[in-house]
């Protein structure tokens, strides 16, 4: 009983800490552009999940047919989460109309989406930089030789980023918020890895595809 | 989003384990609602909805009668003297017949297995419903035609016991009225059901991270999902522009402490029905089949091409590791064969037809083939579940079985007439019928109401002895009311009748 109690506190507190936890200090801009104007009728809509890999594919440059596979043989959405991504199937399971609002499960299966989806972009990369569309890994040694990537490939590949997934260049706050964010990946590790550095393209590029701007419209 | 416990109820939600920290994610500001929160958690009752979708006809099973005690026999839906049994209140039908209907498969079916063995927590209450649209009366089945606020009957329980578990109310079975999101609005996001369509693949979507390949180390993907939620999105011109949707709002609030709370449990595992293989190939990709896998598998050994045996296998997982606390399951509107079975290749044998098409509705061609062979397959169903149930315990000596009720919804009964000694006839929807209910809970080993042998219809019962009452049928709000109060729900101001006769425990 004791073991549970101190299990249970340890998840309530972890539970209170996530509920809790100050806001970490964002970059402060001397000239950033001004806030939007809150709409007065914010109305959006989820985009489901056909639409999601299919915007996906063609910003990403990955055949719809192998963007995601579950298991490495089932599609995402239309064998694994058609029906908490949004979808509908009428013939089989009778699902006529999609979900009115967001299954608990929905922003899970848009993370592993959105993690599949990345992973498999950067993989490619990897294998074939020349055809490279987010890990342009020249900054990395055409010399042989690794080095810490410079604010000029942050900055590139933070652009690649937004303009491949959301079709929009990044504001200057974003573009600083993902450099900042490399230190966090590089955090124990060698700042010059080609694997650390893939990691925080894989990372950067599930953060913004599993964004609210690239999950609702 | 912050939660407060009462430092009372932080020490008591602590000794619960992850039902405390679900509680601790959920609780409400009020000190006291907390201490009913966690004590009904700790105390939960279990509701299985197995939907018989088409018109589980009361008359073609346990309340059945013989033409000798019909006047009309001829033309109305009394079965030969010598299929009738009498087990107790109840009346069985077993049948063998070399065709369903129009449909060339000769089978065998049973219900008195099912009545001798669960003869003590069977009850059969009868009762008319308002519609025979499909639809509209497989909601009123579990809404009580909008008995209480429009909450489903599966919606009630997970309010009343759900606060605790991960996902308190899945539908396994989906397109139906029967799993239609009540009218009541106001009730907390966690209550609604949650839809899981494919047996095999839904526990995929309870991890976001578990067997992909090629990803980033977990602390490193857990750390992109803070990045994206506290610093990418707040900074977007997009969030701040339309964070005050609802959509938007709902969003950020489950993909926050419900979504580790989910993860955290190990669900992808723990529901993993199917095992590594070539179909299935969990190991390949670090993942393995549920612990209790072989044991549910071996229970439904049907699973991979019967979609209700998957459901069934699903449900009780969901039980047993206490994710859940109501699930819905029931056959669907298509045909299921026997595996390996292809038509137009030498003709149907016995048994090949699982399911028939639409099913309990097929009756419209063959009334009491049709409802023999669904009534076989919802009994075996729920008699499988029941044996899984009773062989887990609980806590303290009891098993999930005995908190669990199993409701045999459905919409509507079929018409009584038929031509003249006709065996083989079809039928259409009628109002009037009776439900089976299944539990420990209830008023077992009766039949509340009875049968009209002039016209074969059911008539009531009164509410608080169960004496029946030709004349007096029992509405849908009544149905509705009896159910939660065999399952302790709580319906102060609901207005909804007393029906103690259907509690086991008045």
């Amino acid at each position: 009983m004791r073991k549970q109690i101190i299990s249970g506190l340890a998840a309530i507190a972890a539970l209170a800490a996530c509920a809790t936890a100050p806001e970490p200090a964002l970059p402060q801009f001397a000239a950033d552009v001004p806030a939007p104007v809150a709409s007065v009728d914010p109305r959006v809509k989820f985009k489901d999940g056909e639409r999601y890999l299919r915007d996906l594919s063609a910003n990403l440059g990955i055949p719809r047919e192998d963007i995601c596979k579950e298991l490495s043989r089932y599609d995402c959405m239309t064998d694994a989460f058609r029906i908490v991504l949004g979808g509908v199937e009428a013939p089989n399971l009778l699902v006529n109309e999609p979900i009115e609002n967001a299954a608990l499960t929905s922003p899970i299966a848009v993370d592993r989406v959105a993690l599949h989806v990345c992973s498999n972009r950067v993989r490619m990369d990897r294998e074939d930089p020349a055809e490279a569309v987010l890990f342009k890994a020249g900054a990395f040694g055409a010399d042989g030789r690794a080095r810490t990537p410079d604010a000029e490939w942050l900055n590139a590949t933070a652009d690649a980023i937004y303009g491949s997934i959301l079709m929009r260049s990044p504001s200057e706050r974003e573009i600083q918020n993902l450099a900042a964010y490399y230190t966090q990946v590089a955090d124990g590790r060698a700042a010059n890895s080609p694997d650390v550095a893939a990691d925080w393209v894989t990372l950067s590029c599930f953060a913004v595809a599993s964004s609210l701007e690239a999950v609702f419209y | 989003m912050t939660r407060h416990l009462s430092r009372r109820n932080f020490l008591r939600t602590a000794s619960l384990g992850a039902t405390g920290a679900f509680i601790a994610a959920r609780a409400p500001q009020d000190a006291f609602a907390q201490e009913v929160m966690i004590e009904r958690a700790k105390n939960p009752r279990f509701l299985i909805v197995l939907s018989s979708f088409g018109g589980a006809n009361q008359v073609d099973a346990f309340l059945s009668r013989r033409e000798s005690e019909v006047p009309n026999a001829k033309t109305l839906n009394a079965y030969p003297d010598d299929m009738v049994q009498t087990i107790g209140e109840f009346r069985a039908i077993d049948m063998k017949g070399p065709s369903i209907g129009a449909i060339p498969a000769a089978f065998t079916a049973n219900q008195s297995n099912f009545v001798r063995k669960h003869n003590n927590d069977m009850m059969v209450v009868t009762h008319t419903g308002t519609s025979v649209n499909h639809f509209v009366a497989q909601q009123r089945s579990i809404n009580g035609n909008a008995a209480w606020k429009g909450r489903t009957l599966q919606e009630a329980v997970a309010l009343t016991y759900g606060a605790g578990y991960a996902i308190p109310n899945v539908h396994l079975v989906n397109g139906t009225g029967f799993t239609e999101r009540g009218t009541d609005n106001t009730l907390p996001a966690y209550v609604y059901g949650e839809r899981a369509p494919t047996p095999n693949l839904w526990p995929l979507s309870l991890d976001g991270y578990r067997g992909i390949a090629g990803a980033p180390d977990r602390k490193l993907f857990e750390a992109a999902r803070k990045f994206r939620n506290e610093r990418l999105d707040p900074s977007s011109d997009f969030f701040r522009t339309f964070s005050g949707s609802q959509r938007i709002k709902h969003w950020t609030n489950i993909r926050g402490d419900a979504l580790r709370g989910v993860e955290a449990e190990d669900l992808i595992t723990k529901l993993m029905l199917f095992p590594d293989s070539e179909e299935m190939p969990l190991a390949a990709h670090g993942l393995t089949g549920s612990a209790i896998g072989q044991k549910v598998r071996e229970a439904f050994p049907n699973y991979e091409f019967d979609p209700l045996e998957a459901q069934a296998a699903l449900a009780f997982m969901l039980l047993r590791y206490g994710v859940s606390v109501t699930v819905t399951l029931g056959p669907e509107g298509s045909a299921v064969f026997k595996k390996g079975v292809t038509l137009g290749e030498g003709g149907l044998g016995e048994g090949d037809i699982v399911n028939p098409p639409i099913s309990f509705d097929f009756s419209h061609q063959a009334n009491r083939q049709v409802q023999a062979v669904m009534w076989n397959r919802q009994l075996s169903i729920a008699e499988r579940l029941i044996s899984l149930l009773k062989s887990e315990e609980f806590r303290d000596g009891q098993s999930f079985w005995d908190r669990s009720m199993i409701y045999f919804a459905t919409e509507f009964g079929r018409t009584r007439r038929r031509p003249d000694n006709a065996m083989t006839f079809g039928s259409g929807h009628d109002l009037n019928n009776g439900s089976l209910i299944v539990s420990p809970l209830a008023n077992g080993g009766r039949v509340l109401g009875g049968i009209n042998v002039d016209n074969m219809l059911t008539y009531g019962f009164d509410p608080t002895t169960g004496r029946p009452e030709p004349g007096r049928q029992m509405t849908e709000p009544e149905m509705y009311s009896g159910i939660a109060h065999a399952l302790g729900i709580d319906t102060a101001g609901s207005n909804l009748p007393d029906m103690r006769a259907m509690r086991r425990q008045a």
